[in-house]
């Protein structure tokens, strides 16, 4: 290879180092302060991505446990909270349609009975694999009364297309209306 | 080159003290951050306390439901068969069969000499192992109620049920006259009421654990059970997979179905 | 001089070849399931067409890109013949075996199980060996770069590895780490259950593995396009690379940053802790560094070009630039598409924003308009570039050159925009079909109808592309000038160890890994009760 030593004086390869150290600092500063947006987020808002990692037998939920059907929907809890379970299958979630109530501190519980799934409720930001395995924990709150789509999105074999559940978000005292009536809901046909 | 690659990794190196030390910082910072700042921010007392906010954030597993009222235990018996992929695998596959097809005289009345009925009973031939197995636990527990096969099953064990499943699933299935071209309900179901094609279960292009074969079966027999599955009256399916799917089809579309796997039967 | 053309024409046309396959079944499936065909009746058929699309793009044609480029560098770079010629034509063999073992089971539906494998889904285990054995020949391409560099180096003591070789090489050892990932996925867990050895398999654990390999092989698929950035373009259009060192810096780190980041595809899996998400997310911010480098420096050397031309001014030296240049025209567009991509990315990498798009349409916007846009484009003009050199032909088609990548630009935009709104409707990924009558859906119609015709200027950018490639073979013969690498302002004479090897940088890129995956890693393979029955397809009908 040939070496072309530059005919150039010394400094302007200096130069030219000196503004690409200047631009390599401003880069790093940019990149620092998107990192700094998100602790702030993260420690404003306590948001964080899924954390609670927690394992369960797939091929046994309906026999025992919390996911057995008749134990799956929203449930109340003594503080006013809700839970809501919820199991992905080839090619359903059960339920296949979820209510719950606005302005109430949530904790979904979802896992998987076969392969992977993914749920995403339209509108919001919640977003969550759903594995077999592992139970998907996280909190959350809807804000208003509203329908919602929810699919499953990740490959789950040729059914795929056809794998979409329903949420409704109702107001708090018709909630509560209905959990007066059963202790776990959904509003399945 | 081997008496340079000291210089290399030493500390007089600049190159080596700065990319070494920065990526250093750079990982003790999002560690702390990571692992400890943010989520001390986290409203759960499981991420309280150094040790526990370290162990929560790394992932190890633990219980992360806190008081919960607890489970509703079923009205119903629902079925408690486990299913996996080698379920009905033993040792002698051939003896099992053969032990099958000894106690599958009792049988041949209602489902046919070879499996194949004559009558408004499923054909087993051919049928997926796993499944029949399934509806003979559940036939058994309750979770499936039927006036005929709860005596039939009765006094059977657990290996004479897979021997039998073995037997019918070693026999060659019915021929399915001439299929008619699929309804829509049937080759693309309908995904926003969450029905998905028939064959992404029931085999044809996929068959999933514990689904039926369901060509050709009875006319009588698949109207029966689909609309038991939209009433909820039958509800072994698991996790109501199939009550799902019912429920949600219209009159037609069940007629379509039924139509489409009965064949002429 | 290059002289085993055959070896590198080889290893281009057959890349070029099956990325002409995989181009036309994705028009397909965006077609099939616009509002402008009717629900396909069999599904399956929609993802055994993904499966093989994602197979061939993802794995096999830029593979076989950098193969064919690190053998045309590895000659033209360091001036002398390639060691181990043989052993090149017995890895592209192991493609083309791999490949077919690959690509057959899928087309007959017993592999529909994309590209990324998603167990506990288990197909044909022929399916996984293919791409096993693809693998298998592209680190016998690692492996030989190493081989020249280190024999080169043996006859030229302490002089400066040429820029293209020393990226070359730092390619072909990320791939190499890389995919290890996958690696360990495919033998230790998928293929054991595809065989018949065992039938469970931790699904968490493979997909913490396979995000080894997920998004640090988009840094490889980038590597010849960032080689052409820095080694092609200024020299094609008349300037000087700005700086040689912070070409080298760049690539250094994209080798250190690019593989411990690729978690963030996890964040919203429930088997992996916060803690490492955060500092995969933090890596993934420190990875756009050496891309911003890039910019910076290739910018530069850009307006040298246009000042060497005559062009003034803050900005007016943009008029100077030799627009109709093919090579200055893919820069152009690639840099644009990269701004994009890259824009849309640093969402994607945010903890908490990603939530909003996590497997929706908007990441297969991103990463179209990442791999698809930014990289491929520099792949046609490499093309462009080697093929007088490789054909000893000219090259004569400069107008249907530039409509070509103007094509490409145009359409990659208009199939990737469209999807990333989708995305943020709520449109899953993957799907063979939707109801875009459902309330809910309908506005989401119109982006796949955009998506498709931005489908079919890709389909047609291709086929002038293969014109373009086809006629040069059968034009007027010429005796090209020796081929050349851009020249830098300030070409080194001597370079400090640290940029004149890779050793630092690999030592780096392992430790990194072994910081940011060990742990998880270790303790899912540890964790045998989230060990769940594999989910066979297609096997039985």
């Amino acid at each position: 290879m040939a070496q072309v030593s530059s005919a150039d004086p010394h400094d302007s390869a200096e130069q030219a180092a000196r503004i690409e150290k200047r631009w390599a600092i401003v880069i790093v500063g940019i990149m620092a302060l998107l990192v700094a947006v998100t602790i702030f987020t993260g420690l404003h808002w306590a948001m964080m991505p899924p954390s609670r990692v927690e394992t369960i037998d797939p091929s046994t939920l309906h026999v025992s446990g919390e996911f057995v059907e008749s134990n799956l929907g929203s449930a109340v809890e003594a503080n006013g909270s809700v839970t809501v379970r919820i199991i992905g299958q080839q090619y359903s979630f059960t339920p296949q349609c979820i209510v719950v109530p606005a302005k109430t501190p949530i904790v979904f519980r979802v896992t998987s009975a076969d392969v992977v799934h993914g749920m995403l409720i339209t509108g919001t930001n919640i977003n969550s694999m759903v594995e077999p395995g592992y139970i998907a924990t996280f909190k959350t709150e809807f804000d208003q009364p509203g329908n919602h789509l929810m699919p499953c999105h990740e490959f789950c074999g040729v059914g795929h297309e056809a794998m979409w559940a329903n949420v409704k978000v109702v107001d708090k005292d018709v909630f509560a209306k209905m959990a007066a009536n059963t202790r776990r809901l959904s509003c399945d046909l | 080159m081997n008496s340079e690659r000291p210089r290399l990794i030493s500390l007089r190196n600049p190159w080596f003290t700065a990319s070494v030390g920065g990526t250093l910082v750079v990982l003790l910072f999002s560690m702390f951050v990571g692992f400890i700042w943010l989520p001390s921010a986290q409203n759960d007392a499981l991420f309280k306390g150094l040790l526990d906010s370290i162990c929560s954030a790394a992932g190890v597993p633990r219980a992360w439901l806190s008081e919960t009222s607890p489970p509703v235990t079923p009205q119903q018996p629902v079925s408690s068969v486990v299913l996996t992929p080698e379920m009905l695998i033993g040792p002698d596959t051939r003896g099992s069969i053969g032990r099958g097809a000894t106690l599958a005289l009792r049988c041949t009345m209602c489902h046919g000499a070879r499996g194949v009925s004559a009558a408004n009973t499923p054909n087993l031939a051919g049928q997926y192992g796993p499944s029949i197995y399934k509806e003979l636990r559940d036939f058994q527990s309750g979770a499936r109620t039927s006036a005929v096969m709860a005596p039939m099953v009765v006094g059977l064990g657990d290996q004479d049920l897979r021997d039998l499943s073995n037997y019918y699933a070693s026999l060659p299935r019915a021929n399915s006259t001439s299929a008619p071209s699929a309804p829509d309900i049937v080759a693309t179901g309908a995904p926003m009421r969450n029905i998905a094609p028939c064959g992404s279960c029931h085999g044809g292009m996929v068959n999933k654990l514990g689904a039926p074969w369901l060509s050709p079966q009875p006319r009588s027999y698949l109207k029966d059970q689909l609309e038991a599955f939209a009433q909820g009256t039958r509800h072994n399916d698991i996790s109501a997979q199939m009550r799902n799917i019912a429920r949600n089809m219209t009159p037609d579309e069940i007629d379509a179905s039924v139509g489409y796997y009965a064949g002429n039967k | 001089m290059i002289s085993n053309k055959r070896l590198v024409l080889a290893h281009f046309w057959l890349a070029f070849g099956v990325f002409g396959l995989a181009i036309l079944l994705g028009e397909w499936q965006m077609f099939i399931r616009s509002p402008l065909h009717a629900w396909i009746r069999d599904p399956d058929l929609y993802y055994r067409s993904v499966t093989a699309h994602g197979t061939v793009m993802g794995y096999v044609f830029p593979t076989l890109i950098a193969m064919g480029l690190g053998y045309a560098i590895s000659e033209l770079a360091l001036d002398q013949p390639l060691v181990g010629r043989r052993w090149a034509w017995v890895g592209y063999a192991l493609i083309i075996i791999g490949s077919i073992a690959a690509v057959v089971p899928v087309a007959m539906g017993l592999d529909s199980v994309l590209y990324t494998f998603y167990p506990p889904m288990i197909g044909n285990a022929f399916y996984y060996i293919g791409v096993v054995l693809v693998v298998v020949g592209s680190w016998i391409w690692v492996a030989l770069m190493g081989i020249n560099l280190h024999v080169w180096k043996r006859a030229h003591p302490g002089a400066p590895v040429p820029l293209a070789m020393f990226a070359n090489v730092a390619g072909a050892y990320l791939w190499a780490w890389t995919a290890v990932g996958a690696a360990l996925e495919l033998l230790f867990q998928i293929l054991p259950v595809a065989l018949g050895f065992t039938s469970t398999i931790n699904a968490g654990l493979s997909r913490v593995l396979f995000s080894w390999t997920l998004h640090a092989i988009v840094y490889f698929w980038l590597m010849p396009t960032y080689i052409a950035f820095y080694t092609i373009v200024p020299r094609a259009i008349g300037g000087r690379l700005y700086s040689d060192t912070m070409a080298r810096i760049s690539f250094a780190l994209f080798l250190v940053f690019a593989m411990p980041i690729g978690i963030h595809h996890l964040f919203a899996d429930p088997q992996v802790g916060a803690g490492f998400k955060f500092v995969h997310s933090v890596f993934t911010a420190l990875v756009a560094v050496p891309t911003f480098l890039t910019v910076f420096t290739i910018c530069a050397s850009v307006e040298i070009a246009a000042r060497l031309r005559g062009g003034k001014g803050a900005f007016g030296w943009l008029k100077a630039l030799p627009w109709d240049n093919p090579q200055m025209l893919a820069l152009a567009f690639s840099f644009v598409l990269l701004g994009f991509g890259g824009a849309g990315g640093l969402i994607n990498m945010s903890y908490q924003l990603d939530s909003t798009i996590h497997n929706t349409q908007w990441i297969t916007g991103h990463f179209h308009l990442i791999f698809g846009g930014a990289i491929v484009i520099m792949y046609f003009a490499i093309a462009y570039d080697l093929w007088p050199h490789l054909t000893g032909r000219a090259m004569l088609d400069l107008g249907l050159i530039r409509a070509q990548l103007w094509l490409w630009f145009v359409g990659m935009i208009v199939l990737t925009f469209p999807w990333h709104y989708a995305g943020i409707l709520g449109m899953p990924r993957r799907m063979a079909y939707y109801d875009y009558t459902a309330p809910g859906m309908a506005a989401e119609g119109i982006t796949v109808v955009m998506s498709v015709i931005g489908g079919a200027l890709l389909v047609l950018s291709a086929i002038l592309f293969f014109t373009v490639l086809y006629r040069n073979h059968s034009a007027t013969r010429v005796e090209p000038a020796p081929f050349t690498f851009s020249k830098a302002v300030h070409e080194p004479t001597s370079l400090p160890l640290a940029l004149n090897g890779l050793g630092l940088w690999v030592a780096l890129m392992i430790v990194l890994t072994i910081t940011n995956y060990g742990y998880p890693i270790v303790q899912l393979i540890g964790l045998h009760n989230a060990d769940v029955p594999a989910v066979f397809v297609g096997a039985k009908r």
